[in-house]
């Protein structure tokens, strides 16, 4: 028992980098002796050095008939442009929700309908609807970040404490005044999680989005590529996809911490 | 202490277990395959497309089983590219009417199947279909215009040697990777001015203010040639001849009853596929369903042990995919030859006489 103990107290003064950083060297160690061992075919794992080449020859000559950097900065665009816009709408929407049970009672079906709904089901209805140029892709992403956001908010809004609400009330405050300054504040951090919720999903969409009409981006890269068994590019692309993902996360918390550095404090 | 010492023999019985179990497995496969060869095994695993073509005469009133002697298990498959995944992952014995862009492919990437026959060489089925008010009239008409194609697909691969026969790169025409069903979406509303499909996708766009502008003479005589195949698990074939050629000869007679009495053939395909008898003769029509007797001469797959001029279009059409990027590299002819395997076929036609 105290043995036990002594073994993982003395364990957990490695710092969580480190660990971090054993874990990964380990998974690499792992995938360079099963490709390079030659135990595993280069169609089910690339080697390190064929995905390296892979890599090399996605920045050096891109992919049909456009750099790498294009198709990354072409998903990016379709995924902010998709996620600010559902986000936008969908929190207002769902502090209203919050705030309004008539509201609510509105646009309930709506969201909680479209919230479960596989993409992939309606692609060809947004085809005929939008056409296959950029607006049906960023319309199919609204349509994914929307209901994620307007339920966040909404929720957000319920969970104030009606003692904070009766209180600002008793000290004279006006409707928009409690709505301003308690409840939308005390909403922030749910919209926040809201919106990292958002963007996963957003960015989960991103393939389905570029099948529309393809040719362009990364989700589609990664497509095509998976045709022809190119392993070594889907890998790359997949990198890619998910440190782009990984990186907007990251600023998304950053933001989050600047706004609501009070969250779980009060 | 008493807990410990059952842990430790339940692990011990665990590893034995997985230690025998995996000796059985091991040793129990090439056992079964020597055993069972000549004979028919249990369950086919078969990945098919749900097409107008005689293969569904042989699927849907059972020929496939009962020749081959065994239960088919149908999957349907989406592309070329499915097929060849579900090869490269163990779970497929034949591969029925796999185009030869995705067959070259599946070649090149040394995927455990040989190409033991033909459905059809597509011939004008798979054409270009231009928007009328497109004014498309010449090649270089097609300067500035937007083509839609199924990206990987035998149409890609005719399309892409159409672009470069005729020196237009994919900076003057462009290309778009869509599916048959959005194509007819997108053409609905105008946002496509060319398409490179099959039917019904192309049946309906004729219909809908398209007219047909023929590439495929040319592209056949120059070596872009597209054909639907048939593969089979280098595996399965070996251990599983006769049920392979039983499954080829019902394909032959499926092809015989289309050629004897078109009408009751396609009434059969028009229910299997869910479209009139009509439909399905039309669609048929522009296939050239070539004969067994036709596939083993030098101009298709060759007699057994001498593959013919069709492993040189293998060969062409990885070339192709290489210098587009799509597989990493393409081997020499001669794997293309290996990979040619007619005795079922001349069995087949040997069989029925």
């Amino acid at each position: 028992m105290t043995e036990a103990r002594a073994i993982t107290q003395g364990r957990s003064r490695l710092p969580e980098w480190a660990i971090t950083g054993v874990s990964v060297a380990v998974l690499i160690v792992a995938w360079v002796v099963a490709t390079d061992g030659g135990f595993v075919d280069d169609l089910f794992m690339p080697s390190p050095s064929s995905l390296w080449s892979g890599f090399m020859d996605l920045v050096v000559d891109g992919y049909k008939s456009r750099t790498i950097w294009e198709h990354a900065g072409l998903s990016l665009e379709r995924v902010l442009a998709g996620f600010v816009t559902g986000a936008i709408a969908g929190t207002v929407i769902g502090l209203a929700m919050g705030y309004n049970r008539v509201v609510e009672a509105c646009f309930s079906p709506f969201v909680e309908f479209l919230r479960p709904l596989p993409q992939l089901a309606y692609l060809v209805l947004l085809i005929v609807w939008f056409g296959i140029g950029e607006t049906a892709q960023i319309i199919l992403l609204f349509l994914t970040a929307f209901p994620v956001s307007a339920i966040a908010a909404m929720d957000g809004v319920k969970s104030v404490s009606r003692q904070r609400v009766q209180v600002a009330r008793s000290l004279g405050a006006s409707d928009w005044q409690i709505f301003r300054f308690v409840v939308f504040p005390s909403a922030l951090p749910e919209i926040f999680t809201g919106a990292r919720l958002a963007i996963g999903v957003v960015y989960a969409t991103l393939i389905a989005a570029e099948i529309i009409a393809g040719s362009t981006g990364l989700g589609w890269v990664i497509l095509d590529a998976g045709r022809f068994l190119r392993s070594d590019y889907v890998f790359v692309g997949i990198l890619a996809i998910g440190l782009m993902g990984l990186s907007l996360d990251y600023m998304l918390v950053a933001i989050e911490h600047r706004i609501v550095h009070w969250a779980g404090r009060y | 202490m008493a807990e410990q010492a059952a842990g430790g023999m339940n692990r011990r019985t665990l590893v034995k277990t997985v230690v025998l179990s995996g000796a059985a497995l091991t040793a129990g496969l090439p056992a079964r395959a020597l055993l069972a060869a000549g004979k028919a095994p249990e369950t086919v695993r078969v990945s098919f497309f749900l097409e107008t073509k005689p293969t569904m005469i042989a699927k849907g009133e059972g020929w496939f089983d009962k020749l081959s002697g065994s239960k088919c298990a149908w999957t349907e498959a989406g592309s070329g590219a499915e097929i060849n995944a579900a090869f490269a992952g163990k779970s497929v014995d034949i591969g029925l009417a796999i185009g030869s862009s995705p067959t070259a492919s599946g070649i090149s990437q040394r995927l455990p199947y040989e190409l033991v026959g033909m459905v059809d060489n597509i011939g004008p089925a798979e054409e270009m279909v231009v928007r009328k008010v497109a004014n498309i009239k010449s090649v270089a008409d097609f300067k500035g215009k937007k083509v839609a194609t199924p990206f990987g697909s035998t149409s890609h691969f005719r399309l892409l040697g159409f672009l470069k026969v005729n020196n237009l790169t994919q900076k003057d025409v462009t290309v778009l990777d869509m599916k048959p069903d959005a194509e007819v979406a997108a053409w609905t509303r105008g946002d496509i001015d060319a398409v490179y499909v099959w039917s019904p996708a192309k049946a309906k766009m004729l219909e809908a203010g398209g007219e047909l502008f023929t590439t495929y003479k040319d592209l056949d005589a120059k070596g872009y040639v597209i054909a639907d195949l048939i593969v089979a698990g280098t595996e399965f074939s070996k251990a599983y001849p006769d049920a392979l050629t039983g499954f080829l000869v019902a394909y032959r007679n499926a092809l015989k009853m289309w050629q004897t009495s078109p009408d009751e053939a396609a009434a059969i395909v028009g229910k299997q596929a869910g479209v009139s008898a009509e439909v399905a003769k039309h669609d048929m029509e522009e296939y050239d369903f070539v004969p067994f007797e036709k596939q083993l001469t030098a101009e298709w797959l060759g007699p057994p042990g001498k593959a013919g001029k069709f492993a040189d279009v293998l060969k062409r059409t990885a070339d192709f995919l290489v210098e587009q990027k799509s597989i990493k590299s393409a081997p020499d002819l001669s794997a293309f030859q290996a990979a040619t395997n007619t005795t079922f076929l001349a069995q087949a036609v040997k069989a029925a006489g």
